[in-house]
């Protein structure tokens, strides 16, 4: 296995979980933006997850829109300095954390572009608690490019203390999961959030 | 807020069956503590279901228990009123539960059409992708002129990368409703990713000519139109990168793809040019 670490920010986790509220009957997919960080004394180095572009919520099993989304946040990417680093999807069905189908095929294409990619799933079961951070990361099995994905299962559990994966947040990552839900349940913040689908219905709305 | 606005709000709602859980929830129980519901005549009822609907759905079962006694209370037979009661059944009780219960009312009244849909959304949900092709296939038999369930078993076949089996769905719909551009635009996209290019882009030149009926060569390209816009571009990409050509449908390819690309371009462009950049609004609040 890789010992590459991720870190993801408040702003990439924020918009994932706005994300998955703004559609909770709908598969949902989108990527992830960041950079790589060489270093010495970790390992492998760090990639830096810094944000996320919410993609789809219409015909997720569709390749067109993805294909266009795809081209589009890469060169916004490049023009930011950063590359697309990884694929997050929500599945309609609460107890479904599967990376789907189409879903494999994405993460495997960003791979051929960042070696280092990775894949989140929401987990539905834990997106309503406010300790736990309702992602499963997904790595590939093998350096093919056609390799299958398998939830990272290996200890310390992902974004707990000590696990290669992270949040990057000053007050402690406890707080973030907690502050995503108040956002959505009281002030209702996922409803001014847009996708590339939006975008495409109406192109005056911004992602 | 006013509860007449409020009321208006909602009987907005579900004219365009707007799926605004939270805020139906909100709304609606001011409503209905408020007792308005016994001076809206007839409309309560349908107010009713519609609150009961939005509490299920972000898990207000309290209310949604409260709608149901009222509407049970006014109609205790209806098969209309079975179909909440089994959604509400959905939301807490096991699937297996829920299964037999619309077993029980199909064996009642095996004519209620909702009451089937229901069951095969039940096998969605459990993953039984499979029995509910089959069973969809079967409600379909029956029911032909079902236009959401032809869309919705199009959905499933694409789910399991069975495109051309979708293709087929979609063509009952297109048959069902030809006037409606978005089962046009998801027939393009099926055929894009079934790498069905030729057929693609023969259809979503078709939905924009369905979409921009009423609007004259000046207009901006809106919705569905922007959309297909960008999928004639995508298409004629894919055309320029690749040498052979297949089309399983022998589909002919249009002449004049360069200037077809061209007026995909600049209808795109066109569709930004009107638009006002709102785009970064969200980002300032966030962060």
């Amino acid at each position: 296995m890789s010992s590459v670490r991720y870190t993801l920010s408040p702003r990439g986790y924020l918009k994932i979980f706005f994300h998955a509220a703004k559609h909770p009957h709908l598969p949902v997919n989108g990527v992830l933006l960041g950079r790589k960080l060489d270093s010495i004394s970790v390992g492998n180095g760090t990639v830096e997850i810094t944000d996320a572009i919410p993609l789809l919520h219409h015909w997720t099993s569709l390749s067109p829109m993805m294909e266009i989304g795809l081209d589009l946040v890469t060169r916004h990417a490049s023009e930011q300095g950063l590359e697309v680093v990884g694929y997050y999807q929500a599945c309609d069905r609460l107890d479904d954390s599967a990376l789907a189908p189409v879903g494999e095929r994405v993460a495997g294409k960003i791979r051929e572009a960042f070696g280092d990619a990775v894949a989140f799933v929401i987990d539905g079961e834990k997106i309503g608690s406010e300790e736990h951070v309702a992602l499963i990361p997904y790595l590939p099995q093998s350096s093919s490019s056609l390799s299958s994905w398998r939830p990272y299962t290996s200890t310390p559990s992902p974004f707990s203390s000590g696990s290669i994966f992270t949040l990057t947040t000053a007050s402690g990552s406890a707080s973030l999961p907690a502050l995503a839900k108040t956002l959505v349940k009281d002030h209702k913040t996922h409803q001014a959030f847009c996708d590339f689908d939006d975008h495409l219905e109406d192109v005056s709305l911004g992602e | 807020m006013s509860l007449s606005s409020a009321l208006e709000t909602l009987a907005n709602y579900r004219t365009h069956n707007t799926r605004a859980s939270q805020d139906i929830v909100e709304k609606g129980r001011l409503l209905l503590k408020s007792n308005v519901a016994s001076k809206m005549g007839d409309d309560a009822w349908a107010f009713l279901e519609q609150l009961a609907l939005a509490s299920v759905d972000i898990a207000r079962y309290d209310v949604a228990d409260e709608c149901l006694r009222q509407l049970l209370a006014k109609f205790p037979e209806s098969p209309r009123v079975d179909v909440l009661s089994g959604i509400r059944m959905e939301a807490t009780e096991p699937p297996e539960v829920v299964l037999k219960f619309y077993d029980q009312l199909l064996e009642a009244d095996s004519s209620n059409a909702a009451i089937y849909k229901r069951r095969i959304s039940v096998l969605v949900r459990m993953g039984k992708t499979e029995q509910a092709v089959s069973e969809l296939c079967e409600y379909l038999d029956t029911f032909y002129s079902d236009v959401e369930g032809w869309v919705e078993l199009a959905e499933l076949y694409s789910s399991c990368n069975q495109y051309t089996s979708a293709l087929q769905a979609l063509s009952h719909a297109l048959l069902l409703a030809p006037q409606n551009p978005f089962y046009v635009l998801q027939f393009a996209e099926t055929a894009y990713t079934a790498e069905d290019i030729p057929l693609a882009i023969k259809m979503f030149m078709l939905t924009i000519d369905i979409a921009d009926r009423h609007a004259s060569e000046e207009s901006i390209p809106s919705g569905a139109s922007v959309r297909a816009w960008y999928g004639v571009k995508l298409c004629c990409r894919a055309l320029s990168e690749r040498s052979s050509l297949s089309s399983p449908s022998d589909t002919p390819l249009p002449k004049n793809l360069n200037l077809l690309d061209e007026l995909a371009t600049e209808r795109v462009l066109t569709a930004y040019s009107a638009a006002t950049g709102k785009g970064e609004r969200l980002d300032e609040s966030l962060c």
